[in-house]
C-alpha cells in the first residue's frame, strides 16, 4: 500500500436502521405541525396514513389514530385559525410555544442561549429568519437532524442526541404538550400535542436503555 | 455490555413499532415537494471522517419535511 493510500481518511456510508428512520420521521413531522399548520396536502396525507402496528406502543397508536381521523374532518383554514389563535394570539398566546417560557429563566440565562451553543458544538447553526432556537418546532427539527443526519451532517451518536434530548425537549415539552391539550382552543392540535408527548414518552423511556 | 443496551433500546423501539412505522415516513415524504429545507444549516464544514453519499442523501431528502 503507498503512503498516500494508507494516509487517505476512510469515509463511512452508514445505513440508517428502520426505527431510527422512524425517529427521525416523527421528529420531522411534529416539527412541521408545530412551525406552522398543515396545509391541506399534509392533512389529505395524514387522513391517508396507514395505522400504526396494534402490537406496538399502544398511546403512539391511539394517538395516530386520532390524529389521522382528526385530519380527515379538518378544514385546512379552520385548522390555520387555530393555529394562530394557541400560538400567536394578539398580545399574550394563550400557549407558550417557546420552551424558555417553561423554565422561568432569566434572561442571561435563558434556555436559547444554551441551545444555540450546543447546537454550534453539533454543527448547526440557524438559517436567517428562522424561529428562535427554543421554539419547540424548531427542537423537534433539531432533532430529527440528529437522529437522521441533514443540514450537511450525518447522524449524531446517541450520546449526543439523548444530552440534547435531556437538556433542552424533556425539560419544557411535557408541560408545553399538556398546556396545548388543556387549552379551551385546542382541537386539531389536541390531537397533535397527544401524539408528540406519546413520543416524546417514547424516546425519553428508550434513551434510558442506552 | 454496550451492545447489549444498543440491542435493548433497538428491540423496544421496534416493538413500540418504529421498526416499521412506514406510515409515518409516507406522510413525511408525500409532503417533501417544495417545502423549504428546516430551520438549521450545517456550521463551517468540519470533516469527521464520516460522510453523507449520494445515495444516503437522496434518502433523507425524501424523508425531510
Amino acid at each position: 500500500m503507498s503512503a498516500e493510500a494508507a494516509a487517505a481518511p476512510v469515509t463511512l456510508h452508514r445505513a440508517l436502521a428502520p426505527e431510527e428512520a422512524a425517529r427521525a420521521d416523527f421528529y420531522a413531522l411534529i416539527a412541521r405541525l408545530l412551525q406552522r399548520a398543515p396545509d391541506a396536502m399534509l392533512l389529505a396525507e395524514l387522513a391517508a396514513a396507514p395505522a400504526l402496528p396494534a402490537e406496538g406502543d399502544r398511546a403512539l397508536a391511539d394517538a395516530w389514530r386520532e390524529l389521522a381521523a382528526a385530519s380527515a374532518a379538518a378544514q385546512p383554514a379552520d385548522v390555520a385559525v387555530e393555529y394562530d389563535e394557541l400560538f400567536a394570539g394578539v398580545g399574550k398566546a394563550p400557549v407558550s410555544i417557546y420552551a424558555g417560557f417553561y423554565s422561568g429563566a432569566p434572561a442571561v440565562d435563558h434556555p436559547r442561549v444554551r441551545i444555540r451553543g450546543d447546537l454550534a458544538q453539533l454543527g448547526l447553526v440557524p438559517q436567517a429568519g428562522a424561529e428562535p432556537e427554543d421554539h419547540f418546532g424548531v427542537l423537534f427539527d433539531a432533532m430529527r437532524v440528529l437522529a437522521a443526519g441533514g443540514a450537511g451532517r450525518g447522524p449524531a451518536s446517541l450520546a449526543e442526541q439523548r444530552r440534547f434530548f435531556e437538556r433542552h425537549v424533556m425539560p419544557a415539552a411535557p408541560r408545553f404538550l399538556a398546556a396545548v391539550g388543556a387549552a379551551r382552543q385546542s382541537h386539531y392540535y389536541r390531537r397533535v400535542a397527544a401524539l408528540a408527548a406519546a413520543f416524546v414518552a417514547l424516546e425519553a423511556e428508550s434513551f434510558q436503555l442506552d | 455490555m454496550k451492545t447489549t443496551k444498543t440491542n435493548n433500546r433497538r428491540k423496544f423501539l421496534v416493538t413500540a413499532g418504529l421498526g416499521s412505522a412506514g406510515a409515518v415516513a409516507a406522510v413525511v415524504a408525500g409532503t417533501r415537494k417544495a417545502q423549504p429545507e428546516g430551520p438549521h444549516t450545517a456550521a463551517c464544514a468540519q470533516p469527521d471522517g464520516y460522510h453523507l453519499s449520494d445515495h444516503i442523501l437522496k434518502y433523507y431528502k425524501t424523508t425531510e419535511v
